[in-house]
């Protein structure tokens, strides 16, 4: 498949006072592939905005380079394909849900007002499209931005934080047509720091930290590396283990035993070998590597900026 | 075409909802209301002062809203983000801009307009002759004020590119102001024969380089009591053509600044 994004070795770096020229986004190399929910995640500071901002053209690169959708970046005709919700947006506040989106649907020579309509129906904002602005709620806020940014049927949108400071409901309500845009063909780049959402709907993910990537890939070979524990009653330890399980640990628990390995094996023949040797299975728990283990390991091994 | 017009429409929509604007606009209407009840008008000059004070608020006021229009157009954008949505769509940095510009053109026209109707209803009121001829005549000072407004918000918006807005206020206030009052001084500096060859042509390139404001002034009867024109069209139609050049400058310097800068 074609990459929907591609960075090489993209810097940007500011002067500060104290201490002097720092890269604020250092040689990154990012690749998204098309159709992918891709999720960029990092503590406070790391450079995610600061990176959607040079990808979109509106801050310039200090070097390296970035091809979007093909194209290197600050081409128009790629604007025409892509869209973009900032982090905490504002909008013109006199205009109403739909006035808003005829503003930019004109920037695309778009005036066509079914069109307007479906798509504030699609964000369920269509009750309230002769509201203003100045009175919709923070959600309804978020909602008529992916309405907006739905405008141009584009094939790539970039997300910086959009459940940031909603409610759960929001939340999900956003997560849901997030996913929609999946399946309607759309690559969505997402930043993020909500690391349970990210998990349910990313396929891949960079972490950045300080400007650094950390880690990227595909969530699952990312949170490779999960647990099974198996506790056991009437056995013997030697049972548990004469299995010869790699990397597995038998601990001594007051009534029994617990074996702790690694998620790929079969718990079930396991079971199985402990029924018929008569003995009981009291739980089995899946202990599973979250994104946030994952995330905290990659930001704390090299230190978060703030 | 059509970004620029959707820009500068959306501009409008916000400068005449900004309460700061017709709160200026307002006392404006009222000086104008109440300036024939005012004891500074002595019977014999009566019209020529009742003309040049209602002349002189209306550029005045028009004078603060453009300014306070056009410092904190780009700065705003940028704060409040608004301006990442409107670049991230196919829309160029040199067409929000000039959208900008015209949106802020649109709205001194309007508030303009209205300052005019209102005075040239008041001055027709109190008119003993109902002279219409006159009041048309009064009109042509709003119109070349409105030029020159142009040219003082294209002075605005290009400062606004580069400079916070507090600093620009005074900047673009303190232009005017030499544009109004020292370009006719150095003009004369210019023009004398006993002049030094060298400040002459300090005044020459600064006269070429100021925006000259006080040509759009002759309306006033108060300001230019004995200016005659000979040819009124010519000169109307010569001081426009220089207003939209010098806008259109300014404009393109704004622009290469802008298209530089990190927003
Ligand atoms: N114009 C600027 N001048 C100097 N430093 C800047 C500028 N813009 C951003 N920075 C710095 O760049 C770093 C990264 O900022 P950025 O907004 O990209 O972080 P982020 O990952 O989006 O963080 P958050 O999760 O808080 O949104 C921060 O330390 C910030 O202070
Ligand atoms: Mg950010």
């Amino acid at each position: 498949m074609a990459a929907a994004i591609e960075t090489k070795q993209l810097t940007k770096s500011y002067k500060s006072r104290q201490a002097g020229t720092i890269n604020v986004v250092d040689h990154l190399d990012l690749h998204v592939e098309e159709g992918e929910i891709f999720g960029f995640l990092g503590p406070n500071g790391a450079g995610k905005t600061t990176t959607i901002k040079m990808l979109l053209g509106i801050i310039y690169p200090t070097s390296g380079e970035g091809f979007v959708l093909g194209k290197e970046i600050g081409d128009m005709d790629v604007h025409r394909l892509i869209s973009y919700l900032p982090e905490r947006p504002y909008y013109y506040e006199h205009m109403t849900g739909l006035e808003l989106l005829k503003f930019y649907g004109s920037l695309f020579g778009i005036t066509d007002k079914d069109k307007f309509v479906q798509l504030l129906e699609k964000v369920n904002l269509h009750r309230d499209m002769t509201k203003t602005i100045s009175q919709y709620s923070k959600g309804m806020q978020q909602r008529v931005g992916l309405a907006q940014s739905l405008l141009n049927d584009p094939k790539l949108l970039f997300l910086d934080e959009p459940t940031g400071g909603l409610d759960p409901i929001a939340h999900r309500e956003i997560r849901d047509l997030i996913l929609s845009f999946r399946d309607e063909g759309r690559t969505v780049f997402i930043s993020s720091h909500e690391l349970s959402e990210v998990e349910l709907i990313c396929d891949r993910v960079a972490i950045i930290n300080r400007g650094v990537i950390a880690a990227q890939g595909k969530l699952t070979d990312l949170l490779k590396g999960g647990r099974i524990e198996i506790v056991v009653e009437g056995v013997q330890e030697a049972l548990l283990s004469d299995m010869k399980i790699t990397d597995a640990n038998v601990r001594t628990l007051p009534n029994g035993f617990m074996l702790d390995m690694p998620e790929e094996n079969d718990p079930n023949s396991v079971i199985d070998a402990i029924r018929s040797q008569k003995g009981r299975v009291i739980s089995v728990v899946p202990r599973r590597k979250r994104l946030e283990d994952l995330f905290v390991e990659t930001v704390s091994s090299r230190g978060a900026n703030s | 075409m059509r970004p620029i017009l959707a820009i500068a429409s959306t501009t409008v929509g916000e400068a005449i909802r900004r309460r700061v604007l017709l709160v200026i606009l307002l006392i404006g209407v009222l000086f104008i209301v109440v300036a024939p009840g005012l004891g500074i008008l002595s019977a014999r000059s009566e019209t020529t002062v009742l003309r040049g004070f209602m002349l002189g608020v209306t550029q005045g006021v028009s004078c603060i809203i453009a300014v306070i229009l056009t410092v904190y157009m780009i700065p705003n954008e940028i704060e409040r983000r608004t301006i990442y949505t409107i670049l991230s769509k196919p829309v160029q940095r040199w067409q929000f801009l000039v959208g900008k510009y015209l949106g802020a053109v649109f709205s001194l026209l309007l508030m303009m307009a209205m300052m005019s109707a209102v005075m040239a209803f008041v001055f027709f009121l109190q008119q003993q002759s109902k002279n219409v001829g006159e009041v048309a005549d009064l009109m042509k000072g709003p119109m070349m004020y409105f030029v020159q407004m142009c040219l003082l918000a294209a002075v605005g918006i290009f400062f606004s590119t580069f400079v916070a807005p507090l600093v620009n206020f005074f900047l673009t206030i303190g232009v005017f102001l030499l544009g109004t009052f020292f370009n006719p001084l150095f003009q004369t500096l210019q023009e004398n024969q006993n002049t030094v060859p060298f400040v002459k042509l300090v005044a020459k390139g600064v006269n070429t380089f100021l925006p000259n404001f006080a040509n759009y002034n002759v309306q006033n009867p108060i300001i230019n009591p004995t200016s005659v024109i000979q040819n009124e069209g010519r000169y109307y139609l010569g001081i426009t053509v220089y207003g939209v050049v010098y806008i259109s400058i300014l404009l393109i310097v704004a622009i290469l600044i802008f298209d530089r800068r990190e927003v």
